[in-house]
């Protein structure tokens, strides 16, 4: 089990640097919510919730790969003693699923 | 094809079962077959590597998930001082860790709804981490890697 997180960035700069990804992903990605938990195994992780448009299904593999390696290359949650996990789903279907924490 | 290469398949079939609008059943099925899928790989080459064939059943079951993940894990931390790691074992190493936690929710989080986009992900993920390990399984540091898999305790320098 990794021991708890190192120094963690403030949620500020955690916001920033995670909004700085957005723009830069759009109209593929639409917003980007996070929070840091302790994984199944008890690690501590940060998750990352990833509202796609109903187009970037077609391209999935696309968008996810380029959105993981730039969340992952500018927070660098393993130095910070954090896994990182994504979870992916479209507007289409947040309207059906209507979970809060994807707002 | 290899079980291995079943089960990726299986997890397809699974991803997209019924049709006409696949149940949280079949999809958390997908992402926990997916998730074997990676972990089957990963041990087959690494008993493959064992000349004694008959014993190599019984040495696959010495692995453990979470064993593999601390690998992965380890590696990914050498990888950052280490600039010889080639890009597609640290792939694989970040995806099998993914991977492991999807599973984890999949089989056991009744209270997670599985999205179409979120079960797609996961094949996806696996299929990379496919092409990725196919891509450098025979590089040292990939058998290093299988190495310290079936012998974790790190040696005596």
């Amino acid at each position: 089990m990794l021991s708890l997180p190192l120094a963690l960035p403030s949620k500020t700069e955690f916001d920033q640097a995670v909004s700085e990804v957005v723009p830069e992903m759009a109209p593929d990605v639409v917003h980007i919510r996070h929070n840091i938990a302790q994984d199944w195994d008890g690690d501590w992780a940060i998750y990352f919730r990833v509202l796609l448009s109903d187009e970037a299904l077609t391209k999935l593999g696309e968008v996810t790969s380029k959105v993981e390696s730039l969340l992952d290359r500018r927070l660098d949650p393993l130095s910070m003693g954090l896994f990182s996990y994504f979870n992916y789903r479209t507007v289409s279907e947040q309207a059906d699923l209507r979970e809060e924490s994807w707002n | 094809m290899s079980f291995a290469d079943d089960l990726l398949e299986q997890a397809d079939h699974l991803a997209n079962w019924p049709p006409e609008k696949p149940k949280q059943a079949s999809r958390r099925r997908a992402v926990s077959t997916a998730y074997y899928a990676v972990f089957h790989l990963l041990i087959d080459e690494a008993v493959n590597n064992w000349a004694v064939e008959r014993q190599r059943s019984v040495l696959g079951r010495t692995i453990d998930h979470i064993g593999i993940k601390e690998k992965c894990a380890d590696l990914l931390k050498r990888a950052k001082s280490d600039p010889d790691m080639p890009a597609e074992l640290i792939s694989v190493a970040q995806l099998f860790i993914k991977l492991r936690e999807h599973r984890s929710l999949a089989d056991y989080d009744n209270s997670k709804r599985w999205s179409i986009a979120d079960v797609e992900a996961v094949l996806e993920a696996a299929q990379r981490a496919f092409a990725d390990w196919r891509t450098i399984r025979t590089q040292p540091a990939a058998e290093d890697f299988l190495m310290q898999l079936l012998f974790p305790k790190n040696p005596r320098t």
